[in-house]
């Protein structure tokens, strides 16, 4: 090898074609058990080779919008179109997508091999073409030489992996993620995030993936969609959904954030004053904000900057927190109860509990949210 | 919590004690008997093998070897093949849990009869103007009446009848902690439904089978009742030959015909174990 480029694993699978990610598209999808209705008139473009992830905390309508995609349940409304092709009652055997199941679902009685080639096989291909694609899977996820183990004798990462392999190596356009990563510890999480965003990015296919982990959506996602009670509240980049939450839900659910509760008083061109317990307070505006509407001011931690008392909002430091990148303060102006997040150098002179400091922030970093 | 020696004795003391009155003890007195002769309306305290040889070179008795197996194997086949499309149905057709334990309830309630009670059911279900008789010619199937007492052919029908619940139950209980998100990954992976079943779920609830198989097999096998109820005087099987002999006093005989029959349902026990034992566990 002494001398020689080396060759990457997994650059040969993009060599020999995967077909490129397709487009869903959900169109107005509704879905109820009983008399829960899962998923409220959703509505969603997901573009071809996209990392999209739906981020929602548990019984959002997230799952089953992803099984719907899938083909393992209907919807009751609306439909999914796959590369413009509706999908209807199509089941999952005769869907471009594959699914990565929460609890991997990978099948006890058979060897890594044959899990892997078990999509293959139903597509009756001759032996030859299985092992050579099931040896590139295997390559792909870095599995090579545990082809002949059971299932039962791997790690939960290297059934993560197999998994993975296991729907990959059908080639599927759209491949569909179900929180898989959330029986893993976080040092593997992080391990295999990496891995999922170098599969996608060397393979093309679209990705859809499911979670209620906020840091791995932002992490890996070219876009976000969040939903909360069967309905989709925001679609859009992990920066735009940071810096410019739609709702006062999503604002809490992605990232830490001041929310400070007030009524809009006046609307600028792009900014809002606020009437709030800590005075009035100026953020910028998302549009459609009317003075009176009950709305809240939201700013990140890390926005806030801490000043010797004097002038402006003034704050008591009740806690303080140091984690190696930054300084977490617990602050109350009041009724008022803020985080704040200062960056750390060696030798920042640190506030301590009991001392009073001013709390301030550009009006461009804080922006309103509206309740719903 | 950990029991002490003398406390785990103690709860086991009445199953042991019951089990040493009940089962070894008579498994003594019929070892003993084997070993003894039948003469002349009496039995001879004499240490012989005698009573073997006359049993294993008695063509007759391999006829009810033969008989006893073959109807164990038919009811125990008959009893999967019905049993198991029914824990299928139970387990995935069914999705309300209220309904599908109900219906299980259902289905195990037969075993609140007596097996003599359900036998002579049987008996009228089965006469030539029973009910089955007369629903088959209704419908014109047959124009006859089937001759379906007093030979084999109703004892499979009422074996397997009350076999039923020994073969669902196993089952029922092992698809009911299959993982449903495999059959899920198999049709995702481009099975249809009948490839998803073959290769997933039956292989994967075979342990239940198997489970199912050793039960039906064995109580078939040892089911004196209803062959003998049913069967007329025409089904020899092993137990009516161990009753019949008993009651002529013939405790040598009975005693072997006994332990040819505990020696089956071992033999079956053991071969079934070693397959269990080599399926995947779920």
């Amino acid at each position: 090898m002494a001398g020689s480029l080396q060759v990457l694993p997994g650059a040969a699978p993009r060599a020999s074609g995967a077909a490129g990610g397709a487009e869903v598209d959900v169109r107005t999808v509704t879905k109820r058990f009983g008399t829960v209705v899962a998923v409220s008139a959703v509505s969603l473009t997901v573009r071809g080779g996209e990392f999209f992830s739906l981020l929602g905390p548990s019984g959002c309508g997230k799952t089953t919008t992803l099984r719907i995609i899938g083909g393992f349940e209907h919807a009751d409304e609306g439909d999914v179109a796959i590369d413009g092709r509706l999908m209807g009652r199509t089941p999952p055997n005769r869907r471009e997508t594959n699914m990565v199941f929460q609890r991997l679902a990978l099948f006890p009685h058979y060897s890594v091999f044959d899990n892997i080639a078990f999509g293959l096989r139903m597509k009756r291909l001759s032996e030859t073409e299985v092992r050579r694609r099931v040896n590139e899977a295997l390559e792909l996820v870095r599995l090579v030489g545990l082809e002949g183990r059971r299932i039962g004798e791997l790690s939960g990462g290297q059934q993560q992996r197999v998994a993975l392999a296991r729907a990959l190596v059908n080639r599927p356009r759209v491949l569909l993620l179900d929180e898989p990563l959330s029986a893993l510890d976080l040092k593997l999480r992080l391990q295999m995030q990496d891995e999922l965003k170098r599969l996608q990015r060397e393979l093309g296919t679209t990705f859809l993936y499911v979670t209620h982990d906020q840091g791995e959506a932002l992490a890996m996602s070219d876009r976000i969609g969040v939903m909360d009670g069967g309905r989709l509240l925001q679609v859009g980049t992990p920066m735009e959904i940071y810096e410019r939450p739609a709702t006062r839900f999503v604002a809490n659910f992605i990232g830490d954030a001041n929310l400070i509760d007030g009524v809009v008083e006046q609307v600028e061109e792009d900014l809002a004053a606020v009437r709030t317990s800590a005075g009035v307070v100026r953020a910028r505006r998302q549009g459609g904000e009317q003075p009176g509407e009950a709305v809240a001011v939201c700013v990140r931690p890390e926005r806030l900057q801490l000043a010797p008392p004097g002038g402006g909002l003034s704050a008591l430091v009740e806690d303080r927190a140091f984690s190696g990148l930054v300084v977490r303060y617990r602050l109350a102006a009041g009724p008022l109860r803020l985080h704040a997040a200062v960056p750390y150098h060696s030798g920042t002179p640190l506030w301590q509990g009991g001392d009073t400091v001013t709390v301030a922030w550009d009006p461009r970093q804080a922006v309103v949210v509206r309740e719903r | 919590m950990k029991l002490s020696g003398t406390a785990v004795l103690g709860l086991l003391a009445p199953g042991l004690a019951a089990m040493a009155v009940l089962y070894v003890v008579p498994l003594g007195v019929y070892f003993v008997n084997s070993f003894h002769v039948f003469r002349d309306g009496r039995i001879l305290p004499v240490w012989t093998f005698q009573t073997y040889l006359d049993y294993f070179t008695d063509p007759f008795s391999y006829k009810v070897i033969a008989e006893s197996v073959r109807l164990s194997l038919v009811v125990t086949g008959l009893a999967l093949a019905i049993g198991y499309p029914v824990a299928y149905a139970l387990q995935t057709r069914v999705r309300a849990t209220g309904t599908r334990a109900l219906l299980a309830l259902l289905l195990f309630s037969p075993l609140l009869v007596s097996v003599v009670v359900r036998t002579y059911g049987w008996l009228i279900l089965l006469a030539s103007q029973g009910l089955v008789n007369t629903a088959l010619r209704a419908v014109g199937v047959i124009d006859e009446p089937l001759s379906l007492l007093f030979n084999t052919r109703g004892v499979v029908i009422s074996l397997t009848h009350i076999m039923l619940p020994f073969a669902i139950f196993p089952i029922y209980s092992v698809m009911g902690r299959l993982d449903r998100d495999l059959k899920d990954a198999a049709t995702d992976l481009g099975a249809g439904w009948w490839e998803a079943f073959r290769h997933v779920t039956l292989p994967l609830t075979m342990p239940g089978v198997v489970a199912g198989a050793l039960i039906c097999f064995t109580l078939a096998l040892s089911a004196f009742v209803t062959p003998r109820l049913l069967g007329g005087g025409r089904v020899q099987v092993l137990p009516r030959m161990v009753y019949n002999n008993t009651v002529e006093i013939n405790w040598p005989a009975g005693a072997v015909s006994g332990l040819v029959l505990l020696a089956l349902s071992m033999a079956a026990v053991w071969a079934l174990n070693a397959v269990l034992r080599r399926l995947p566990s779920v």
